[in-house]
């Protein structure tokens, strides 16, 4: 494996004899590592889950964030790199706002994820002299989740700036596990609450420790609420209902 | 005269701005707007031309009315259609109504230290189906409003439609309420009269008027049939309809 990929991984931006961009390809591979992250897509709203792995008794878990908002009507988990996402929420967050500032209307879904897949490619990017603003790709995949004027809708994106429109995904160190399952288990006619338990019974499939609300944390965006992160309360409910 | 020497004060002016003259003037319905303006382009007693047209077609939904520094106003217009291609490109959509005021309030805002000279008056139909007219102030302040004349004569105009479209100073008879909007062919009477009257006694108003009609979704051209010359510019017979109907004024 070494062998064959010798001297075309180094560069970000080289291409290998057969058209391979190595770096892009081992940060999808960084992806795989990450917790198991899911997205679930109703026509009453999206839901987002992801797994917490709490490595220490020490450790407080509220405050592992892996779920965030974008505006008021989108959300985004992710798995991987979390410090790189943070770069990308941030500029999908101006990029909304300055949406809505402009023309005075809530961006959509596919437009922010088009925003975040612009950013994803501008590694190795510089100018005459310049240092280039980011040296590698991003290692983390997002689902990116939202309401707009065609419904709810979930967005996959990676590393290479592809995206993608899911019904439900799986992405992380289980998506395999996790994706088959959603597969089976996804209908059109599924309901929030359906969607919220499937999200969670599919985590629990594919998480080595046994989930409580202490190391799982669910989202949902719908077209009344928003985006919103479910409190203990409900998410104790929920997990109860399982 | 400025000769380049200290002994006196001297004064230097920068005169980057004319006024055309012309008057535009849109009046939105329940489910139709109207936006019209005439052709004439001016400079002090002298008419540069008798067709320069003041009032465009920006998508199947919204038409744009320009007046007062003709050379900025063109610029202008051109600006906002580019930007409104972009748009189309980057949301696979033709931008919302109410999503072209704030741009226009936008774009005016970023020149607030050296403005468009010109009033910029919007009319179209909203996401609901409903007829719409913004006005605009040349720094980008904005409102939406049922109808709005601006330009050379809006002194005479606009006391005419408050008095006809907001029925203004008009004592009803006792039991009769004021329709809440009127009907097509009634504004586009309104319309017309307006700028006839508007040449009678402005010098710069005259020689050709442009009035563009917008219908919703859905509606029939009930009130435009009767229109001689009516001509449709619609890209998409499915959605919000376009027509613009041509009238010659006074050319004295």
């Amino acid at each position: 494996m070494f062998l064959t990929r010798s001297e075309y991984d180094r560069g970000v931006n080289t291409f290998s004899p057969e058209g391979r961009l190595f770096q892009v390809e081992y940060a999808i591979e960084a992806i795989k590592l990450g917790s198991t992250t899911v997205g679930v897509s109703t026509t009453e709203g999206v839901v987002l889950g992801v797994e917490k792995r709490v490595q220490s008794p020490l450790l407080e878990s509220s405050s592992i964030e892996k779920i965030m908002e974008i505006d008021k009507h989108l959300g985004c988990a992710m798995s991987g790199l979390i410090a790189d996402a943070r770069t990308m929420i941030d500029h999908a967050r101006v990029t909304s706002q300055n949406h809505a500032f402009t023309y005075d209307e809530r961006i959509k879904v596919e437009s922010v994820t088009q925003a975040v897949c612009d950013l994803a490619l501008r590694f190795g990017e510089s100018v005459h002299d310049e240092e280039a603003m980011m040296s590698r790709p991003f290692g983390v995949a997002l689902l990116i989740a939202g309401v707009d004027e065609k419904g709810p809708q979930l967005f996959h994106t990676d590393p290479s700036g592809t995206f993608v429109r899911y019904d439900a995904k799986a992405v992380g160190s289980g998506s395999e596990a996790a994706q088959s399952e959603l597969q089976d288990k996804w209908h059109k006619q599924m309901t929030l609450k359906e969607a919220n338990i499937l999200t969670l019974r599919v985590l629990k499939q594919v998480m080595e420790e046994k989930l409580d609300h202490h190391n799982v944390q669910l989202a949902q965006v719908t077209a009344d609420k928003g985006f919103e992160i479910l409190d203990e309360v409900r998410l104790k409910a929920l997990i109860d209902d399982m | 005269m400025p000769d380049g020497s200290y002994a006196h004060p001297q004064q230097r002016q920068f005169n980057p701005y004319t006024e055309n003259g012309g008057t535009i003037l849109a009046i939105a319905g329940a489910d139709f707007t109207v936006i019209a303006g005439d052709t004439r382009q001016s400079e002090g007693y002298s008419i540069q031309t008798r067709y320069a047209p003041k009032v465009f077609r920006l998508t199947d939904r919204a038409v744009l009315a320009v007046n007062g520094f003709a050379a900025d106003g063109n610029m202008f217009v051109k600006k906002v259609k580019q930007r409104l291609e972009w748009y189309r490109h980057a949301h696979a959509k033709d931008m919302p109504l109410r999503a072209i005021a704030r741009l226009i309030q936008t774009m005016l805002y970023a020149q607030r230290f050296f403005p468009y000279y010109v009033y910029n008056i919007l009319g179209g139909i909203e996401e609901d189906g409903s007829g719409a007219v913004y006005s605009f102030d040349p720094v980008g302040s904005y409102e939406r409003e049922a109808c709005r004349a601006a330009g050379a004569a809006q002194s005479l105009v606009q006391p005419f439609l408050d008095n006809q479209i907001y029925f203004k100073n008009q004592q009803l008879p006792p039991g009769q309420t004021r329709p809440l909007h009127l009907s097509l062919s009634d504004v586009l009477s309104i319309v017309i009269d307006s700028f006839t009257s508007a040449t009678e006694r402005h010098i710069e108003v005259g020689d050709g008027l442009e009035i563009y009609v917008v219908l919703a979704k859905g509606r029939g051209p009930q009130g435009l049939e009767a229109v001689r010359g009516a001509q449709e510019l619609t890209t998409n017979a499915e959605g919000d309809r376009v027509f613009i109907v041509r009238r010659e004024l006074k050319k004295d």
